[in-house]
């Protein structure tokens, strides 16, 4: 009976492959050409991403079970000793924070006094990183946090050390964060210890950034701290990026070699800030001032919708 | 060809092939990774060519690239390639030892990923050289294990 079968489908199945394949060819092209050169298809995009959902969800389960089978075993007396330190930590922290508090409301004061406008403290909602792009030549990241938690494209993500990347695509529960070590970053940086303004761009290593058109004679040195500039209006003023790591002259060429290492643990970091920069955003209930310092990152992992 | 498909061990093994392919596997080792959609693709087209056929790898296609964020439809078309060239020789194939099942594997998906990135490269991605074809590489090396596993929960579940 099966070979009955395999009969007929040969001769049903004979001519149409090669239509429909046709039709699908015209089909993607038609889709490719909207999404990659005219940007028209976000929406679509965003709403067969919201149905993804549970592939990241089961793709992140493996680390939650993991995470609860260590919970199961973690002593009473290892809870105590590790809520110790994260209290002894917090309370370091919150010191340094008082101090802070104090150094921006003279610093504000000092800006009025020049008749520049204040500046304002950047508002974070704290995500966790729930998948990497299969991708192997782009290095972009899928977090927690979408267009319901108010995400949108272009905010700035950080980890406890630096910047981390930008929002590029967001659905309702998840979005893609494109790393600063991508090959299509780039960032307005300036160095903290005279203020040099340069761009920040990724080369695809993700251990390595590229300072580019520096020229010859700028006062930069190896282990200057790169900070974003600003600049440009996409990433807020002030947060480490990069350390220059290296810097090769060569004669003849106008600009230095400059290979700068990212502050942000781009690949270890598992939780993660989303900044809201003060203005236009809609407050997201809840949400405190961050700070330059804001969450430290910790082994265990907090309420996810937890505020810092 | 089956005579028998269980349509859920479909739908598990295409939302296993998804949660593959964006996850469980070494960071440093992605360039490596086996194309599990497309070996999903080649599989159910190969074993059932009446039921699944190249509308549906397209759809698969398109889920891939919403995962991947590549623009949307460049792996849909991929997709669709394979189960039209799945459709075209599985007659053949079926007559196939495993070793040259494995080899129509390496070059099918090796097709697909050369058209990927063509396309990827054509709308401005960088240049990988050749490295793009490890994931075809890898996806021939476990096709006898994932034939041999879906054979079986097929017949036991189908």
């Amino acid at each position: 009976m099966a070979g009955v079968a395999a009969i007929k489908t040969i001769f049903v199945q004979g001519p149409v492959p090669g239509l429909r394949l046709l039709l699908v060819i015209a089909l993607s092209a038609v889709l490719i050409v909207a999404d990659a050169r005219f940007d028209k298809l976000t929406s679509v995009r965003s709403v067969i991403g919201t149905g993804l959902a549970p592939v990241h969800w089961f793709g992140n389960a493996p680390y939650e079970l993991q995470n609860w089978i260590e919970g199961l075993f973690t002593t009473r007396d290892d809870l105590l000793a590790e809520n110790e330190d994260l209290n002894a930590r917090l309370l370091i922290l919150e010191r340094r924070a008082l101090k802070y508090a104090a150094l921006a409301s003279e610093n504000n004061e000092l800006r009025r006094l020049m008749n520049s406008s204040e500046v304002l403290d950047d508002r974070v909602i704290v995500g966790e990183i729930v998948g990497v792009s299969p991708d192997p030549f782009s290095h972009e990241v899928i977090i927690n946090k979408g267009s319901r938690d108010g995400v949108t494209v272009g905010q700035a993500i950080l980890d406890a050390h630096g910047l981390m990347g930008q929002v590029q695509q967001t659905s309702s529960f998840t979005s893609r964060v494109l790393l600063v070590s991508d090959s299509s970053h780039a960032v307005p940086v300036e160095v903290v210890r005279n203020g040099l303004r340069a761009i920040l761009l990724g080369n695809g290593n993700i251990n390595a950034l590229e300072l580019v058109h520096v020229p010859d004679t700028a006062d930069i040195r190896e282990g200057d701290l790169l900070v974003s500039s600003g600049l440009g209006g996409r990433f807020p003023k002030g947060y480490p990026v990069a350390e220059v790591e290296n810097i090769t002259k060569e004669s003849g060429e106008p600009f230095v070699n400059i290979e700068a290492t990212p502050k942000a643990r781009l690949n270890q970091s598992r939780l993660v800030l989303v900044v809201f920069s003060p203005d236009g955003e809609e407050d997201e209930d809840g949400n405190e001032h961050g700070q330059d310092e804001p969450a430290v990152n910790v082994g265990i992992e907090p309420d996810p919708d937890e505020v810092r | 060809m089956l005579s028998v498909i269980s349509y859920p061990v479909f739908a598990l093994s295409v939302v296993l092939s998804l949660v593959l392919s964006i996850s469980l596997f070494p960071i440093g080792w992605f360039e490596f990774r086996p194309e599990w959609l497309g070996l999903m693709v080649f599989y159910w087209t190969f074993r059932a060519p009446a039921q699944f056929g190249i509308l549906l790898a397209w759809c698969l296609g398109l889920s891939l690239d919403v995962l991947e964020a590549t623009p949307l439809g460049v792996n849909g078309l991929a997709m669709a390639l394979i189960a039209f060239l799945v459709l075209t020789i599985h007659q053949r194939l079926r007559m196939y030892p495993m070793p040259q099942q494995c080899l129509m594997v390496f070059l099918l998906l090796g097709i697909n990923q050369m058209l990927v990135h063509f396309i990827k490269q054509m709308l401005g991605g960088e240049d990988a050289g050749f490295s793009y074809l490890w994931p075809a590489l890898t996806s021939a090396l476990v096709w006898p294990l994932v034939c041999v596993l879906l054979d079986n929960l097929n017949r036991k579940l189908g």
